[in-house]
């Protein structure tokens, strides 16, 4: 019995559990059951090199830091290790694919419509009513914004129609205190953007170009992302969509002849020429 | 060999890498309440006010300050009673304070259609779709818009009916702060040339196209 061994079954011979127990006589008769006692632990280690490596003392390498079992691949894993690259480089696409997809402005940007203080419905006013987008935003032909209506212009209409309407009593409580409706902002552009409605509107871009059927929508959404590379895609080919300037505000608006053809003539006809100067957009 | 379980676990691994991509086609193809998520600011939201917006700092919560009352901007002094008036001499002004022109005259057409068509109707008779809502709605309060090709509108100079377009009258609301001078004025040569259209005679045809309209 070497210094090591005696050593061990002396430290050993403190645990309640183990009394007795010889490492040299080999396995103990009775079962485990103090997991958490260390010399335990101790022991099993000093079994599972005894195992491993029959030849060699095993009470020698159990002060050494022990060999730690290496993990083996089953062997079926060898079937499909031909196949291994193509999974790998599918992974990293699926990746960028997903996230593409996730962080696409389409994604993130549109589709945003948020609930509004009063139940105004465009459907309604701008379709069934017919009345024009001016008709309420009516600085959109002169000013960069296209002025959400004061209170003022809701009571020229509703000052004599629907007067009794629990609907309107927002609009009503506002034009009598003076205080704004609080509509919520739906298109919001970052404050980087310099954006212009009259150079839009007075050049023969519709509203619906860039907001889509308004007329059917009974809350605002916005419809087009917004994203830079959208502005750029119409200022480089402004074709696709440019229309005589009085139909503007039409919703749903069919050109006789084809768009593209329409669209040049215009813009040979006016003169179009949209910049795309860093500065045009940010200043 | 390949364990069993390999196919099956291969088969759902695949099925839950599309779901993320099912989870942005909803997001997608569906409206959303929530603004878009932020995940960088850069400089979106700027210490700066764009037009409309909310400033704490007043009572009103506008940003846009409203007009102090009787002061004037700086040239916009509207000292000219004709044109932003419609009255010379003190009486309401029978001709226009600048030329009529044709350019005028589809300026005119186009305001009109845009700001007084939903009441007074294509032709000026009154009977705009908002106005047939508002009496088919029976409150009793709407009083429809007279025809402007009654005797009583059209005898009325100019000058009245630019001011009625400007500060309202009775039921009918003021448009001086929708319509810029200019387009008012033009607006008032679209009514005249309106109210000429329905009460012309044949002699107002020239005489060359008179054949074909008999
Ligand atoms: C009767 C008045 C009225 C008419 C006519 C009208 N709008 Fe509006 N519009 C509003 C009001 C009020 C809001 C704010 C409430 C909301 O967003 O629903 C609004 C909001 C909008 C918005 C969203 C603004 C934002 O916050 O981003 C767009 C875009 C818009 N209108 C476009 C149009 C177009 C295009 C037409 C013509 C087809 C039109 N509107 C006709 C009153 C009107
Ligand atoms: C040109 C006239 C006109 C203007 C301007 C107008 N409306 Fe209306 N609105 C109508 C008419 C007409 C109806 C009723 C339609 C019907 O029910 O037949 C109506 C109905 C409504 C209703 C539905 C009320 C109910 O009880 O069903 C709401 C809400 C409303 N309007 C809000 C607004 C707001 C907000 C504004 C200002 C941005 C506005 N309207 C401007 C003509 C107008
Ligand atoms: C070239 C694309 C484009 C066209 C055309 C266009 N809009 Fe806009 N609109 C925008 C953008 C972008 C915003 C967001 C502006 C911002 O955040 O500063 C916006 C905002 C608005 C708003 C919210 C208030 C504001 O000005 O910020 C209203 C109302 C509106 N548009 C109405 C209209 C109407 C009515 C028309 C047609 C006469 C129209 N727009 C034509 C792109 C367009
Ligand atoms: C559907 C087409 C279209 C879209 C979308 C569009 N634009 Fe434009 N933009 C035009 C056209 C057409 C002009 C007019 C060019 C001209 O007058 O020669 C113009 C002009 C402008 C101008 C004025 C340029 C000048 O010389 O003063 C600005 C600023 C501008 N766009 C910004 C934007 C921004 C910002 C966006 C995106 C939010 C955008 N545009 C989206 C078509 C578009
Ligand atoms: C037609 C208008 C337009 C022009 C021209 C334009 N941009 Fe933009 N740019 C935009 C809009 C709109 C956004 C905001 C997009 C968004 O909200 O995601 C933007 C966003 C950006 C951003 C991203 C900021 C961020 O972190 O989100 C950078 C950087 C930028 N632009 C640089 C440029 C440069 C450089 C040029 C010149 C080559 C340029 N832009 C020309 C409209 C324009
Ligand atoms: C909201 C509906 C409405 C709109 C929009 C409207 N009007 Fe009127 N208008 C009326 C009503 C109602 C009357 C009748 C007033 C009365 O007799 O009480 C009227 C009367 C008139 C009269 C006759 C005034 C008189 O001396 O008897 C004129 C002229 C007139 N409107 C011009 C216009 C012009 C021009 C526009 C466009 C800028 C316009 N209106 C837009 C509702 C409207």
């Amino acid at each position: 019995m070497g210094a090591e061994t005696r050593n061990l079954s002396l430290r050993l011979s403190l645990c309640p559990y183990w009394h007795g127990w010889d490492p040299t006589a080999g396995e103990p008769q009775s079962p485990l059951i103090a997991e958490d006692c260390g010399l335990h632990r101790r022991y099993l280690r000093w079994r599972r090199v005894r195992i491993a490596r029959p030849d060699r003392d095993s009470l020698n390498s159990m002060n050494e830091r022990p060999h730690k079992e290496q993990f083996r691949f089953p062997r079926w894993t060898n079937t499909i290790r031909p196949h291994l690259g193509l999974g790998l480089t599918v992974a990293p696409l699926y990746l960028i694919a997903l996230i593409y997809y996730a962080f696409n402005p389409t994604t993130t940007m549109s589709g945003y419509q948020p609930p509004q203080p009063v139940e105004y419905s465009h459907t309604l006013h701008a379709g069934e009513l017919g009345i024009d987008c001016r008709y309420c935003h009516f600085t959109v032909e002169n000013a960069a914004t296209a002025a959400i209506p004061p209170t003022e212009v809701c009571m020229n209409c509703h000052a004599s129609i629907l007067t009794e309407s629990t609907k309107l009593l927002p609009v009503r409580e506002s034009h009598n205190s003076g205080m704004p409706i609080k509509w919520v902002r739906v298109h919001d552009l970052p404050d980087f953007v310099y954006f212009n409605h009259s150079a839009h509107v007075t050049r023969g871009i519709g509203c619906e170009s860039c907001h889509g059927r308004i007329d059917h929508m009974d809350q605002v959404a916005q419809e087009q992302r917004l994203s830079m590379r959208w502005c750029l895609d119409c200022h480089r080919e402004p074709e696709n969509h440019l229309r005589p300037v009085d139909v503007v505000t039409t919703m749903g608006y069919a050109p006789a002849e084809d768009q593209i053809a329409l669209g040049s003539r215009l813009r040979l006809e006016n003169q179009i020429n949209p910049s795309l100067d860093c500065s045009t957009c940010h200043r | 060999m390949i364990p069993r379980w390999f196919l099956p676990v291969g088969i759902i691994t695949l099925c839950l890498a599309l779901v993320p991509f099912a989870i942005v086609a909803k997001i997608r193809s569906t409206k959303s309440t929530e603004t878009r998520p932020q995940i960088i600011f850069d400089m979106d939201q700027q210490p700066k006010f764009k037009a409309q917006a909310v400033n704490g700092l007043f009572a009103d919560g506008r940003a846009m300050r409203p007009r102090v009352p009787g002061t004037i901007p700086r040239g916009e002094l509207q000292e000219d009673d004709h044109l932003y008036r419609g009255k010379t001499g003190g009486e309401w002004a029978t001709d226009f304070p600048m030329e009529v022109t044709s350019r005028m005259m589809q300026r005119g057409r186009e305001r009109y259609d845009i700001f007084c068509l939903p009441c007074h109707g294509y032709t000026g008779d009154g009977n705009g779709i908002v106005s047939q809502r508002a009496e088919s709605l029976r409150e009793g309060i709407w009083i429809p818009p007279l025809s402007y090709h009654s005797d009583v509108i059209r005898s009325k100079p100019v000058g009245n009916l630019f001011n009625t377009i400007s500060n309202g009258i009775r039921s009918m609301p003021a448009y001086g702060t929708q319509i810029g001078t200019e387009d008012r004025w033009a607006i008032v040569a679209y009514i005249r040339a309106l109210q000429r259209s329905q009460n012309a005679t044949i002699d107002d045809v020239p005489a060359a196209k008179q054949s074909k309209l008999r």
